[in-house]
């Protein structure tokens, strides 16, 4: 079903890509929101570009999810607009060996805790972050990362396979 | 003698009144089985029901049972939701501070052996007898206020056959 | 004697087991006397690892996990995760069943805010409220358990429609407990809106401005009670809700008082739409043909519905095979909380209790 925004989705693509800067990849999709993969460097310009420009005012941070394929990390964020009512999903990607990405606070304060669990169960450090501690897991945890793939720890017993 | 042989209560018409005999066992376990006040500890769904059961349609009241926010003041403990590691502890250290006689009752799956979460999770104790020692199970996911109110039934039995010095 | 008082500032542990916070939240309060100066809340108690146990559930056995996801409305949580698998397979869901899926969601909202009215007041001390809503939510339990058989957490909402047709004498009963519900709203109202202790207590406590509902995604009745008129069902529909009229409340006082009232009167609007639901019920199927072993296409997508808490969101990527890859589910009450040391730094820890009950948190969505 198409949204109520004020722009529609191929409005959208041209006014983000004619007026942010850098590169940007687009992927097609049959969702009504548009698909950007932005570089990690300019993480921090892109979330302050659509959040900022009058015609886009994407003030509503919506989820931030961190993925494990297996080969890479990502970190996906999706956003909306409050007043003009478009959504956005946008991700950057990172190798899977210390992965490491700025954090999104100045722009969105609610990505607070979204990062500080991303790096207590995935391991991704985030740079400028103000607080990251223990957060979900019991403060003696020393097993790891538990949401990487192929993670297995203590007293983890998984459901066997019946096809 | 006669009187003996109809214990624990013997209650006879005598001129003047009335007389019962019984014994201190007897009174002191059933006005604690008629009068047991619970700990409010609810982690997680089970305490909607255990909530529930102590609303209006099904009353905890009228088994004389109350609800208590400081374990010191508590008979009975239903521990009612998942107890996660984190958590063990502190359930740990709530059930120290209850003061004796105290009975602990397991309501739900999660609290009786992890219940849905017993596999793929990292983080669920996979059953609160791991921590501290449990007298009555309520099995169900939740279970209905009508098989908590049985549970609660269930502990007072259970205590009306201890004897004084078995008390802990 | 004046120096050798010591004025230092102490640090209070409110929590895990307190009896107002909802669920296993523990609150570290700074206080200066009985002025809170800073509060930092720790939470983990619940994390029961849902969205590990995911990865290995396939697409029907996650159902009841996302149930446990915010239990008070589980039928809500279960249907943002049937959209997300939905829409990644276009699936046409038959007409008969988004109408009993609109009816079960909207009683199951009117239940949530029965609770919340029921626990809020019982924080403040006055427990009538408490018997009153639970025993009109005993009439919707009554409901439920007629058509799915469970009380609280229902499995009812399945992919591609739902698991079981509603018995015939639902109706009619449904419609008598619609009759004498808006009698029982103003009996609610009349019991606490006048009384100057609770408006001592909750006008003008716990202020969050409209930047405020911005900065930290605050949605649901809470940004309602601040200005900021959005409601998904209206600005971003899914499903059929753009066949029903109802409205959104929508008020400008930003405390306690004003989230209560919201509450009480989205209540109202959601009898209204149960009420058109049910005069527009068709015959039909209740459930789409999907595969036993249902495998949707690869991709991601975002998907959201309106919780009586807030935004209930499901981000799932799928790659193909029975079970899903990723899922996150997000919940209102995760931002809701990350909020608290900026609403409560300068109140009394009176008022901290007040705050924490009108923000309708529940745990389980924060921990997962």
């Amino acid at each position: 079903m198409e949204l109520n925004g004020v722009m529609t989705k191929q409005e959208l693509i041209d006014h983000i890509k004619a007026h942010f800067p850098g590169p940007l990849e687009m992927i097609e999709t049959k969702q009504p929101e548009p698909y950007f993969i932005v570089r990690p460097e300019d993480l921090v310009a892109f979330a302050r570009f659509i959040h900022d420009d009058p015609q886009l005012q994407m003030n509503f941070l919506m989820s931030l999810a961190g993925v494990d394929t297996g080969q890479r990390c990502e970190v996906v964020y999706n956003v909306c607009s409050y007043p003009l009512k478009h959504r956005l999903l946008f991700k950057i990607l990172l190798p899977r060996d210390n992965a490491e990405f700025d954090s999104v606070l100045s722009v969105w304060p609610a990505a607070n805790w979204y990062e500080r669990e991303v790096w207590e169960l995935y391991g991704m450090n985030v740079r400028n972050h103000p607080n990251l501690t223990r957060f979900l897991l019991t403060d003696d945890w020393d097993e790891g990362n538990p949401m990487r793939k192929g993670w297995t720890g203590t007293d983890f017993i998984t459901l066997p396979d019946r096809g | 003698m006669g009187i003996i042989k109809k214990l624990p209560v013997y209650a006879e018409h005598v001129p003047g009144g009335g007389l019962v005999v019984t014994s201190i066992n007897s009174v002191l376990t059933m006005s604690q089985a008629k009068s047991l006040w619970y700990l409010l500890f609810g982690t997680a769904c089970c305490a909607i029901e255990l909530m529930a059961t102590g609303a209006s349609r099904y009353d905890f009241d009228r088994l004389g049972m109350i609800f208590r926010a400081s374990p010191r003041q508590a008979d009975l403990m239903i521990v009612a939701g998942t107890i996660t590691k984190k958590m063990a502890p502190r359930v740990k250290r709530l059930y120290d501070q209850m003061a004796q006689p105290r009975y602990v009752l397991a309501m739900g799956g999660c609290a009786i052996g992890g219940g849905p979460f017993y596999y793929d999770s990292y983080s669920v104790l996979k059953g609160i007898d791991l921590v501290i020692p449990v007298d009555v199970y309520v099995p169900g996911c939740p279970p209905r206020p009508e098989a908590l109110l049985q549970g609660c039934l269930e502990v007072g039995k259970k205590i009306r056959t201890l004897k004084l010095d078995e008390w802990s | 004697m004046a120096e050798q008082l010591r004025t230092e500032e102490m640090i209070l542990n409110m929590g895990p087991h307190h009896p107002s916070t909802h669920g296993v939240c523990r609150l570290i309060l700074t206080l200066d006397g009985e002025v809170i100066k800073n509060c930092v809340p720790v939470v983990g108690y619940l994390h029961r690892a849902i969205e590990k146990m995911v990865e290995n559930r396939t697409y029907a056995q996650c159902i009841p996990l996302m149930d446990r996801f915010e239990y008070v409305t589980s039928m809500s949580c279960d249907w943002a995760f049937c959209l997300a698998a939905e829409k990644l397979t276009e699936i046409t869901v038959p007409e008969r069943a988004e109408y009993l899926r609109v009816i079960m969601a909207e009683l199951n909202r009117i239940a949530s805010h029965l609770v919340f009215m029921g626990v809020t007041a019982m924080d403040l001390g006055a427990l009538t409220p408490f018997l009153y809503g639970f025993r009109e939510r005993e009439m919707i339990m009554d409901l439920f358990e007629m058509t799915c058989g469970q009380r609280l957490t229902y499995n009812y909402i399945r992919i591609g429609g739902v698991s079981k047709d509603i018995p015939p004498e639902f109706i009619g009963q449904c419609r008598h407990f619609l009759d004498i519900f808006p009698g029982k709203i103003k009996d609610y109202e009349k019991l606490l809106l006048k009384n100057p202790i609770w408006i001592a207590r909750n006008r003008g406590i716990g202020i969050i401005t409209e930047q405020m509902a911005y900065d930290y995604a605050i949605s649901g009745p809470n940004a309602r009670a601040s200005g900021v008129n959005f409601d998904l069902r209206k600005d971003d529909p899914y499903s059929i809700y753009n066949r029903f009229e109802f409205d959104i409340p929508v008020l400008n006082g930003c405390d306690c008082y004003d989230r209560y009232i919201v509450r009480l009167e989205e209540m109202r609007q959601a009898a209204r739409i149960i009420r058109q639901a049910l005069d527009q019920l068709p015959g039909g199927e209740i459930r789409a043909k999907v595969p036993l072993k249902f495998k949707p296409e690869i991709g991601e997508l975002y998907s959201r519905i309106e919780n009586s808490r807030g935004e209930m969101g499901v981000y799932l990527v799928s790659d193909g095979s029975t079970k899903p890859f990723r899922l996150r589910a997000r919940g209102g009450s995760y931002n809701h909380l990350q909020a608290i040391p900026d609403i409560v730094r300068g109140l009394k820890i009176a008022d901290m209790v007040a705050i924490f009950a009108s923000l309708d948190i529940i745990m389980p969505e924060i921990d997962r």
